[in-house]
């Protein structure tokens, strides 16, 4: 499974991180610009939480 | 209400429905709530000739659209069609409608390209990295403030607590003397809920300018002769090479200051209501405290601190099949927004678990509230606390002051509690 991140979406609203700290990497200005590549099986639901909260719906899951 | 209007005005925009709705006459949550939802549910965009005349925006993809949408809805300080800092200072972005003059705010007033820079500023000194240098000194002034009322069994929770932990906090962070922080807290509290033309109101404004002048004063020292703190680091911000002039120095203070002290006071007094009025709630989260993280986004859903916000259209634009002309003014009702059924099942329940909950009470899209993290903090802090410390708290119901005023704040100026007293922790 992995993450697509939409950056120019992302307001720093750092809900995905809430959700999901071991997943979820946030740049100097608390921006999510960075796509996650693989993610481990035991993370996958709270992944799926973080994707979930985002307010401004700038997150996708691929499955593989 | 919702209801059609006969007045006529040149301003009113052909095949709009047009409603009456003058937000200032709700004067509770509950008249003010009620009055959002029966606009919501049959004109999610609509024309009041109320306000001044403007676009009313109340539904959650409506609400969220016009916010994110920040080339066609601009922020800045507005006369209609004139959107900048230096335009006339009746439309500002936080007043939706047309409000006594208050001094600038930086980054919220200014627009891209300009407000870019700013807002990096902030973004990077609150990020949740940078909120976590700030958590033990919340976690030292929520036990502090606390100590000092747990002995007596009784306290006004507002001033103590909701208004008083982000007003030392706040405050500290910034650098002002400890001998001004209750004034200054009581100035910005007190200017959220005022009526215009009540009795006390200019004693209110009287206040908030005294507030002002005491942030130019310690802008103009700090400018001078650099401290370690954030009024300093804030007042000196270069942009481009050079250092920013000495008005936009103070509009960031003021952000930093009335973004800061009274907003979570809001949701956080609303939170202690409700967890008087509904004890299973609070029961709930005294047996599970891993609740309390979902709790804390249900409470801001239902009890947005801030419940609307203007912007000045510069292009024409559609918006739920209605075109925004150039030069109207638009209000965007978060407090709406979070509560569409469309976006939030159940929403009139508090779901203590509610998830997901992609709620806009920090506001959505660029301008989104850059404080929300150590917000988010400072209001956990003290549910956590509470519910530890005074879990028995009941309210005394007849003392309990809602603002008098729900446009653009809600809140309540008064909470008084009575609880089993405790044992101090410093």
């Amino acid at each position: 499974m992995r993450i697509h991140v939409q950056a120019d979406r992302c307001q720093g609203h750092a809900r995905c991180l809430a959700e999901a700290p071991e997943v979820f990497q946030l740049n100097e200005l608390g921006y999510n610009t960075t796509d996650v590549d693989d993610v481990r099986p035991e993370l996958q639901t709270k992944a799926r939480r973080g994707v979930l909260s985002c307010p401004e719906l700038a997150l996708t899951i691929v499955e593989d | 209400m919702a209801a059609p209007t006969d007045k006529i005005t040149a301003d009113r925009p052909e095949g709009a429905p047009v409603v009456d709705f003058d937000l200032s006459t709700h004067n509770s949550m509950e008249s003010s709530n009620a009055a959002w939802d029966a606009l919501r549910t049959t004109a999610p965009v609509a024309w009041s000739d109320d306000n001044g005349g403007a676009w009313i925006v109340s539904s959650y993809d409506a609400v969220t659209e016009a916010f994110r949408n920040t080339d066609a809805f601009k922020s800045g300080r507005a006369v209609r069609g004139r959107p900048g800092p230096g335009g006339d200072p009746g439309l500002m972005p936080m007043n939706a409608v047309p409000a006594k003059t208050t001094s600038l705010m930086i980054p919220e007033e200014l627009d891209a390209p300009l407000w870019h820079p700013y807002r990096r500023v902030f973004a990077n000194l609150l990020s949740p990295r940078g909120v976590e240098a700030l958590r033990p000194r919340i976690t030292y002034w929520v036990t502090k403030l606390l100590d000092d009322v747990i002995e007596s069994g009784h306290c006004d929770i507002v001033e103590t607590l909701t208004s008083g932990v982000p007003g030392a906090v706040i405050l500290e962070w910034l650098g002002f003397p400890e001998e001004d922080w209750h004034r200054l807290s009581a100035a910005f509290h007190n200017m959220s809920s005022y009526i215009e033309g009540a009795p006390d109101a200019q004693h209110y404004l009287d206040e908030l300018e005294w507030a002002f002048q005491r942030i130019r004063e310690e802008v103009t020292v700090v400018r001078a002769e650099p401290r370690d703190d954030i009024t300093s680091f804030l007042a000196n911000t270069v942009v481009d090479g050079e250092r920013t002039s000495y008005e936009f120095a103070t509009g960031m203070v003021n952000m930093a200051m009335s973004g800061g002290v009274d907003t979570t006071t809001s949701v956080a007094s609303a939170a202690f209501v409700h967890l008087h009025r509904y004890p299973e709630d609070r029961q709930r989260l005294i047996d599970d405290p891993e609740l309390i993280d979902s709790a804390v986004e249900e409470f801001l859903r239902v009890y947005p601190p801030a419940r609307t916000h203007g912007r000045t259209v510069v292009e024409d634009t559609e918006i739920g099949g209605f075109t925004l002309r150039k030069d109207d003014r638009l209000i965007i009702s978060e407090v709406s927004a979070c509560r569409d059924e469309a976006a939030f099942p159940d929403a009139e329940k508090f779901v203590i678990d509610r998830f997901p909950n992609r709620h806009v009470a920090f506001g959505i899209g660029p301008h989104r509230c850059p404080g929300s993290h150590v917000a988010r903090a400072m209001f956990k802090e003290m549910l956590v606390q509470v519910l530890e410390r005074i879990p028995d708290y009941r309210i005394v119901e007849d003392e309990l002051d809602e603002y008098p005023n729900w446009t653009a704040l809600g809140g309540w100026s008064r909470a008084p509690i009575t609880f089993t007293p405790g044992t101090r922790r410093l």
